[in-house]
């Protein structure tokens, strides 16, 4: 375990910094700088080659580059270029709202997703079935943002119980949190059902039934448990999907969150901040990938690294 | 089958079974495609796709000579704008800037297909390169890839898609460009576990023994048990990019006005969902009809190929 362990950690800092390359100089190479969104549109160009000095954007890119690394290894995040806000703050008060949907959308997603395919296979070819695979397709199918779009016209505009946009109560969080889990619910239950299906055919579940356990300790508990495991190492895969989605339900409901703020970072040429939370994002998926890696050895003995 | 051994002198049975082959006999298609004909899903599935395809066709004739659709794609028409569907001349309606539903749905059809195809094709080939070369060349070809594949897929798309098109400019090419950066790694972490397997089977070492170069090898004994498992992940991935190319286009970084995609339609209709709700919600549906069939024709081949799931 400890080795292996030891040679995902070194892997997992060398992707961080060949992201942490990727990202710096393809935001610099991208049309526009910080000039746009920070200072008057009339600006002087003298004004915006001041600007530019006083951040250091005059330099060699990996000159900036290098100075960027040292103050993230020192700890030091720095400030955005547009407010001067320290980026500290902005981790931890965007963070803590990413972390609140990113949460609930998972409890959304497996709290419905497992039991609803673990239904529908123990009542394979019933109506139950049936209804769990035809719901699953469509919310595969219903692309997310229109799906936020219908949410919003029923909820907010015809029955007006929820707000359609911001951050407040609970109730700013149902919408985003529904639209990220969905098309996780769908997957869930589908991959939750074929894996249940798959081992209910197996020698141990007859061994269990024939032992006397009740139906329900047999495929609720037996079954089910060597059926997450699939379950699971999708878990790690969809992570990447998850916070992909995160920043479009976040900007469509302008849930203040690392999505929302990176997408707009990265429009306003807010490089500091763009950056760093590019590499919080990619940070956060490869350690996903991690933990689905060492729950899956947990759950299936047979793989244990 | 045995026949001449059989007690059964009733010619009838005989015949019966000369006309009924017995279940080996068949041919590899000839069983995928009794296997499929039997899968109700995936018929529907493929029909939808094919017509989707014809459409999508036409969308692109037209979206490059817009006078082959009794309306122009492109034409506004300010005095007849939200025009419900069914009003005359406009079987679609119009939408807020008068122009005919009908006829930016066939080319957004056009262009959407196009993209997802495209992509899919692209990643599909560059995946197929990269996944044979480490799956077959353990050590640092493998090694090198391998890191490539997991960096890769640990990329959030959207960030991708934004430095590019931010990059090149908003448009089809940089979304193409993006989601083909992105989902090139799926095919080749799949095709190197595929020949990985492959690999060390008898056949392959059999042809080793032969005196068989490793190119030949890899093109003419490993790949191409790669392709059904390749092609159930494509029609997966064919949906996927459809999506996510409608997601780029909704947030402004794709398909630019006036040129419809379907993605970029719905955009144009969230404004007016309140009354006019038809000009998002028809290429909504449009788009959750040809991912479902996608989808469903790829539970069926996937059932196709891999025989143990089926019946299931």
């Amino acid at each position: 375990m400890l080795p292996f362990l030891a040679r995902r950690t070194v892997r997992m800092f060398f992707i961080l910094l060949i992201a942490s390359i990727v990202v710096f100089y393809s935001l610099r190479f991208a049309p526009g700088d910080p000039t746009g969104a920070a200072l008057n549109p009339l600006a002087l160009e003298e004004v915006r080659e001041a600007y530019r000095h006083r951040l250091g954007l005059d330099r060699p890119v990996y000159q900036q580059y290098f100075t960027f690394l040292g103050n993230l290894v020192r700890g030091d995040l720095g400030v955005s270029i547009i407010n001067g806000e320290r980026i500290s703050n902005l981790l931890w008060s965007y963070g803590k709202n990413s972390l609140i949907l990113g949460l609930s959308a998972v409890v959304l997603t497996y709290g419905i997703g497992i039991p609803l395919g673990l239904l529908a296979a123990a009542r394979r070819n019933t109506w139950i079935d049936h209804l769990t695979s035809t719901f699953a397709a469509v919310l595969m199918g219903i692309p997310n943002f229109w799906l936020a779009l219908l949410l919003v016209y029923l909820f907010s505009s015809e029955l007006r119980w929820l707000p359609s946009s911001g951050s407040g109560g609970w109730k700013y969080l149902v919408m985003p949190a529904i639209v990220l889990a969905a098309e996780g619910i769908a997957v869930t239950a589908r991959m939750m059902r074929s894996a249940m299906l798959e081992q209910l055919g197996q020698d141990f579940v007859r061994t269990h039934r024939a032992k006397g356990l009740s139906e329900w300790t047999v495929v609720g508990r037996r079954v089910a448990r060597t059926a997450l495991i699939p379950v699971i190492s999708l878990a790690g895969l969809r992570f990447g999907w998850l916070i992909g989605y995160a920043l479009v339900v976040e900007t469509i409901f302008r849930w203040p969150g690392i999505g929302y703020l990176l997408v707009d970072s990265v429009l306003r040429r807010d490089y500091p901040v763009a950056q760093f939370f590019s590499l919080v994002l990619v940070f956060v998926v490869v350690l996903s990938n991690l933990f689905a890696d060492i729950l899956y050895g947990l759950a299936d003995p047979r793989v244990r690294v | 089958m045995c026949a001449a051994e059989s007690p059964l002198t009733d010619i009838s049975v005989l015949a019966e079974q000369e006309t009924a082959p017995p279940y080996a006999s068949r041919s590899p298609l000839a069983e995928s495609w009794r296997s499929l004909k039997r899968n109700r899903g995936a018929l529907i599935g493929l029909l939808v796709v094919l017509c989707y395809l014809i459409v999508g066709i036409v969308g692109q004739i037209a979206f490059r000579n817009p006078g082959i659709l009794p309306h122009d794609y492109a034409t506004q028409d300010l005095m007849g704008t939200f025009q419900k569907p069914g009003a005359t001349g406009h079987l679609l309606g119009t939408d807020q800037l008068g122009r005919d539903m009908l006829s930016r749905l066939v080319v957004g059809i056009g262009i959407s297909l196009a993209v997802g195809f495209g992509v899919t094709a692209i990643s599909m080939v560059i995946g197929l390169l990269a996944g044979s070369i480490a799956g077959f060349r353990p050590g640092w070809p493998d090694t090198i890839i391998s890191a490539i594949i997991e960096i890769t897929w640990g990329f959030p798309l959207i960030l991708i898609a934004i430095i590019i098109a931010g990059a090149l400019g908003p448009g089809l090419t940089s979304i193409v460009l993006a989601i083909a950066l992105i989902n090139w790694a799926g095919f080749a972490r799949l095709i190197r576990g595929e020949v990985m397997v492959l690999r060390n089977q008898e056949f392959v070492q059999a042809a080793r023994a032969t005196g068989v170069g490793d190119w030949r090898i890899l093109r003419r004994h490993i790949l191409p048990h790669t392709v059904a498992p390749a092609l159930v992940m494509a029609s997966y991935y064919v949906a996927a990019a459809i999506i996510a190319e409608a997601a780029f286009s909704f947030i402004g970084l794709g398909a630019q006005p006036p040129t419809p995609s379907l993605g970029a339609m719905i955009a144009d209709g969230r404004n007016y969902i309140l009354l006019d709700h038809w000009i998002s919600t028809i290429p909504g549906l449009t788009i959750v009809l040809i991912v479902v069939a996608l989808n469903l024709l790829g539970d069926g081949l996937r059932d196709m190929f891999d025989p143990r799931l089926r019946n299931r």
